[in-house]
């Protein structure tokens, strides 16, 4: 049977595609190494770990999904998952492997407990996936992708959203769609996006640290309360766009209760609060 | 009575009521208003959409039945004015990327916008 072996959280930004397309000279810079150092030893971290499979709950950007039908979760159930252009040529990486057994897997045990997911066999995925992974999950040269992955998009750019309580839920059943798939897999859950940022109005570029560290204290010690924050809260609190971070507790709520955490960084830069938080599984 | 506290506390949970002026949610009033406008930067993702915008603006436009006003707000390149009109973020970066303006210029003119109402 397949196993949960541990948890990331990370945030998603074009910026830090742009940094990692620049080069390991721009990303072990002054300015970049406090967000692309904490990455290289979660890439370490994981090497050792050696999970067969990625979950990554994640969100769009209009990039795949767009308003003409807009779903408020959407599995892949894919072997293989191209890279989506944004809107400025997509990103030179091959398609990421999948797998299309677990997806389908997966697809039955949500709809199972009443999580009724939209069911891709043919999904794009933008910077919600492809800005942290390259930093620990691709081997530059002839290596390319490591680990194959099944993407998991939350809404959360078109309200009403899921709120954090169901999407709490929604990484507990998928927590059960991974254990009782049948094959033997070690499996990473990742959830990206956050954490604080605003990219509208008069607060455009606002970064709240205090709120950020505060939200990896609560996720890491008591995951739970976060799921009784109103998205208003959580709105003032870190932005609009902010409210990514229930892809996070997504994450969270797949992992055991007592997951500890084991890499926690941050950085606020520019418009961004770039978080990043593993969470180590005991065997 | 069927409408219990806990259904009341769910559907509140959703969405927000009653955000500070100053900041704003993508929802049924944006999406409605916005509807054309975000149909035709989110075509921007595909590059023969790119290239039609540079060789003839005014034929891309035509393809999404925009309002007169729209138009106007695309060829001035009025960030602020798209945006109250209900274009959403994500798909102006689409258009901010073939017009060549960087997203920090529509952030300073978006602190210096007085929020999505004026």
């Amino acid at each position: 049977m397949a196993r949960v072996v541990g948890g990331i959280g990370a945030s998603h930004a074009p910026s830090m595609e742009h940094i990692y397309d620049a080069g390991e000279e721009v990303r072990s810079s002054d300015e970049w190494q406090p967000l692309f150092g904490p990455f290289k030893q979660v890439a370490d971290w994981l090497e050792e770990l050696r999970p067969d499979r990625l979950v990554v709950v994640y969100n769009d950007h209009m990039d795949q999904f767009f308003l003409d039908a807009y779903p408020t979760f959407a599995l892949g159930v894919a072997d293989t998952y191209p890279v989506a252009d944004e809107g400025f040529g997509a990103r030179p990486f091959p398609p990421l492997p999948g797998d299309s057994k677990l997806g389908w897997h997966i697809a039955r045990s949500l709809v199972a407990d009443e999580f009724d997911i939209t069911i891709c066999q043919a999904l794009e995925v933008d910077h919600g996936v492809i800005s942290p992974l390259p930093m620990v999950d691709f081997s530059e040269g002839e290596g390319g992708w490591k680990i194959p992955i099944v993407p998991l998009a939350v809404n959360v750019i078109l309200h009403p959203l899921p709120s954090p309580l169901r999407c709490w839920k929604l990484g507990q059943a998928l927590r059960r769609a991974i254990l009782s798939f049948e094959d033997d897999l070690r499996v990473v859950v990742v959830g990206t996006g956050g954490l604080s940022h605003q990219l509208t109005g008069p607060r455009f570029g606002q970064v709240t640290p205090d709120w950020d560290q505060e939200f990896m204290r609560l996720l890491a010690e008591e995951p739970e309360s976060l799921t009784k924050y109103t998205y208003k809260q959580l709105i003032e609190l870190g932005g609009t766009e902010s409210v990514e971070v229930v892809n996070w507790l997504a994450m969270r709520g797949a992992l055991p209760e007592d997951a500890k955490p084991l890499v926690t960084a941050y950085y606020a830069h520019r418009i961004m609060g770039y978080g990043l938080q593993t969470f180590e599984v005991a065997a | 009575m069927e409408l219990t506290q806990d259904y009341l506390a769910r559907l509140d949970a959703v969405q927000p009521k009653e955000l500070p002026s100053d900041l704003d949610l993508f929802d049924e009033a944006t999406a409605t208003r916005g509807i054309r406008l975000n149909k035709a930067a989110y075509s921007l993702k595909d590059e023969p959409q790119r290239d039609l915008f540079h060789k003839d603006e005014e034929a891309w436009m035509e393809q999404f039945g925009l309002t007169d006003e729209e138009k106007d707000l695309v060829r001035r390149r009025d960030w602020i004015g798209l945006w109250r009109a209900g274009m959403s973020i994500y798909v102006m970066v689409k258009l901010s990327g073939v017009t060549d303006t960087p997203l920090p210029e529509i952030g300073k003119q978006m602190r210096e916008s007085g929020g999505a109402n004026g």
